[in-house]
């Protein structure tokens, strides 16, 4: 009679566990709507790890009957030109279109606004700083899909010598701890490369709107802003001027690379992944690769910190640096099945197609998969590989911030970014170069009818 | 009265099939090209005009208002631009960038296609062997000489390191500094280009009459003065069809620059068609860059008309 209970309860408890495990599994949404016969067309941005989260589709096709064609899988470049032709053509016949938190502001007059689609509920698990930046003049315009941040990347090494850090002492008077500001940086980066530690002390892109976002995060950081409230240009302030400034003593002194005017995302990874680099600020995506030994010198050597804050020059102003990003859905206002679009960002938003899209690497929008992968990260073999989701969590969720949402955002960077880069190679000062990006600028809102 | 061929009516029954089918052997070549001219106009003609109408708007492609023409307002793209200075500076890079390129392209093409002209032996082998630039996309190789003068790990800097020419912490930064920028898509474009000019000077050279030259050497000519008085004023025509062409061509620039430079930085390297670029297809303002196309298509025509009277003029002389 015992031993009959006492197999009752462990089958019950095997059960319960069971079903426990069961609740506890990511879920999929946007599958409780019959869309038998209904074609939904898809346009989004494509290659290389974008596309894995597209294979979900067919359990969404065959829960809902739907069947879905994507129509353009294009890389950012590509698929943001794609949707500017077809919006201003009126040829945007698909229900569902790649967004981005950096272009959605442009392309607002011809998307569905998403609030009345969406419950509470159903936003709810999302980051409200990304849904923020989603909403312009009332209206929700997108969802996010998944997120890009940048912490402060640094070289184990120089930190953990003591040998470098005495000498760091002698000559500065302060402890060499992991920076925190622009102006710890600013000493740490020309002490390392002045006394031979190492070969840069800093990198960033140099160009086109990387460049512009650099600045835009530096001047934020040391609490600037790029516009004031009625969309004056206000970046040749104390503070641009202050930045502009490091950024060119930098550039004259060796501390940033000679080619930085050349550079984009990759150029500059690069550098780091040689351990050439001691401190810079870089994206959360490029995490895998420098933990490739195989690829990278610095493997193992480095470790991640929070954005820093910026110039003193900024006073009680200064906050963490935050420049961010999110790719996205939107539905576009031709789209022939609205509601059948909605249901299947619903779907590729969902907790579980997020989840499985954050295990390849992606920083994810939703708060419950967050919880997931940094519990699935506890034991990680790499205690660095839960920091980087415990940190990255706290940006995404804290520090998140986007560029201005204007539409000219584009047209902005590329007046701005060629003064800028002057102003680094030392064609022209700081001020100088800045004014005239100012004059420019304001010509091209006046054009743009914002004054 | 029966009429006989000799009457009025007679002759103008006679000669009326003949006048009808004059005419239609008249329209008959022209009815062959007519789908063809048809499909050109479509395909061209209508998109050019187009685009001159647009010059003459504020229009921007996401802003389908703007595509409105006001008197008040045609002339402004036009105005903008003569009084821009990035525009200006484009078009000096330009002529620099053309000038340099195509001048020394030639030299160093006449002087492969006269070695080539006297290779006896392995011709098939070292004319494949001269093709092999025209085998890559521009975009390519723009991509392979960006790596050649990438500074932190390019070919051309670690080559100077190795031999010792340069320290590694004094990389030169190929396509940042001045004249750098511009001196590496300038070798670029040349690598890229000195192909086609050497097979139409070879061509040339080939057909070249050779009892002249036979006269020549009866005069006891060096060969120095065969070259520079025989070959090189006979070659004239070959020598503007290849310049034109190649100037056509090379003033179009946009791949190679795209990649190795993309105009900069600090709008060092900017040329007319990165120009263009950014202003119609990065910040969609279609009204102004098709003002710049049309002012820079009007200067490759009156460029091409150079070349061409020059060409006509070669060909008198000779």
């Amino acid at each position: 009679m015992l031993r009959k209970l006492l197999l009752m309860l462990v089958m019950l408890a095997l059960v319960s566990a069971f079903v426990v495990r069961g609740q506890d599994e990511p879920q999929y949404a946007g599958l409780d709507m019959d869309l038998s016969g209904i074609t939904i067309r898809m346009a989004n941005i494509g290659g290389g790890q974008y596309e894995v989260m597209y294979d979900a589709i067919a359990v969404f096709e065959e829960a809902t009957g739907a069947t879905v064609e994507i129509v353009a899988l294009l890389d950012g470049f590509a698929i943001d030109q794609k949707l500017k032709v077809d919006f201003a053509t009126g040829a945007a016949d698909y229900d569902v279109a790649w967004d981005h938190t950096s272009f959605v502001a442009q392309y607002t007059p011809f998307l569905l606004p998403l609030q009345d689609y969406f419950s509470e509920d159903e936003l709810a698990p999302f980051s409200p700083a990304i849904l923020d930046a989603a909403t312009i003049g009332g209206n929700l315009y997108l969802i996010p899909r998944h997120a890009d941040i940048s912490p402060i990347h640094y070289r184990k090494d120089l930190y953990e010598d003591e040998a470098i850090a005495a000498a760091y002492m002698d000559a500065t008077g302060e402890a060499l701890t992991v920076p925190t500001d622009l102006e710890q940086i600013d000493r740490q980066a020309r002490f390392f490369v002045e006394n031979g530690h190492s070969s840069l002390g800093y990198t960033l892109a140099g160009k086109e709107e990387a460049l512009t976002g650099r600045f835009y995060e530096m001047h934020f950081a040391s609490g600037g802003s790029l516009f004031d409230e009625n969309y004056q240009p206000s970046f040749n302030d104390d503070i641009g001027v202050a930045v502009a400034e490091l950024l060119a003593g930098w550039y004259a002194d060796g501390i940033i690379p000679s080619d930085t005017t050349s550079l984009l995302w990759d150029g500059v990874a690069q550098y780091f992944c040689n351990n050439d680099v001691a401190i810079k600020l870089e994206w959360y995506g490029w995490y895998a690769y420098f933990q490739d030994a195989d690829s990278c010198a610095v493997a193992g050597n480095f470790g991640l910190a929070r954005g820093f804050t910026g110039l003193s020059v900024g006073g009680d102003a200064v906050r963490p640096s935050g420049w961010a990003g999110a790719h996205a859905f939107s539905v576009p206002a031709t789209a022939p099945n609205p509601q059948a679009g909605v249901q299947l960002i619903k779907f590729l938003s969902s907790e579980r197609v997020a989840y499985e899209e954050a295990l390849l690497g992606f920083l994810p929008t939703r708060g419950d998969v967050w919880d997931r992968i940094i519990t699935d990260a506890a034991d990680a073999e790499n205690p660095l590989d839960r920091e980087r989701l415990e940190l990255a969590r706290i940006q995404v969720g804290e520090d998140f911030k986007t560029p201005p949402l204007i539409a000219e955002w584009i047209p902005f960077s590329n007046i701005f970014y060629p003064h800028l880069q002057a102003i680094i190679l030392g064609d022209v000062g700081a001020q100088e170069g800045l004014d005239a990006a100012a004059e420019e600028t304001r010509e091209m809102m006046a054009d743009a009818g914002y004054y | 009265m029966a009429a006989d061929s000799n009457s009025p009516l007679g002759q103008g029954a006679a000669t009326r099939p003949v006048e009808v089918s004059r005419i239609e052997a008249g329209f008959f070549p022209y009815s062959l090209i007519l789908p063809a001219a048809i499909l050109i106009l479509l395909v061209v003609g209508f998109p050019l005009l187009y685009s001159l109408y647009v010059s003459f708007t504020p229009y921007e492609l996401l802003k389908p208002n703007s595509l409105n023409f006001t008197t008040a307002r045609a002339l402004r793209n036009y105005q903008k631009l003569l009084n821009d200075d990035i525009f200006w500076r484009s078009l000096l890079n330009t002529i620099v960038f053309l000038a340099v390129t195509v001048n020394v392209s030639y030299v160093i093409s006449m002087a492969l296609s006269q070695l080539l002209s006297r290779v006896t032996v392995g011709q098939s082998v070292l004319r494949t062997l001269l093709m092999v630039p025209m085998m890559f996309a521009p975009i390519l190789v723009g991509m392979q000489f960006r790596w050649f003068f990438n500074a932190n790990v390019g070919l051309v800097n670690n080559f100077l390191i190795s031999v010792g020419l340069i320290q590694e912490q004094g990389q030169i930064a190929w396509l940042v500094d001045v004249p750098l920028g511009m001196i590496t898509i300038i070798i670029a474009s040349i690598w890229m280009n000195i192909p086609v000019m050497t097979i139409i000077l070879l061509a040339g050279t080939l057909s070249l009459p050779t009892e002249t030259f036979e006269a020549a050497e009866v005069d006891g000519a060096s060969g120095w003065q065969k070259f520079r008085f025989i070959t090189f004023p006979l070659l004239a025509p070959f020598s503007y069809i290849a310049l034109t062409i190649m100037s056509l061509d090379i003033a179009r620039a946009f791949d190679i620059v795209r990649i190795m430079t993309d105009g900069g930085p600090a709008r060092r390297t900017e040329m007319l068609w990165t120009y263009i670029t950014r202003l119609a297809i990065e910040d969609t303002k279609f009204g102004l860059g098709s003002a710049m196309s049309w002012i820079t298509v009007f200067l490759s025509v009156l460029f091409t008309l150079y070349f061409f009277r020059q060409l006509v003029k070669a060909r008198i002389v000779r």
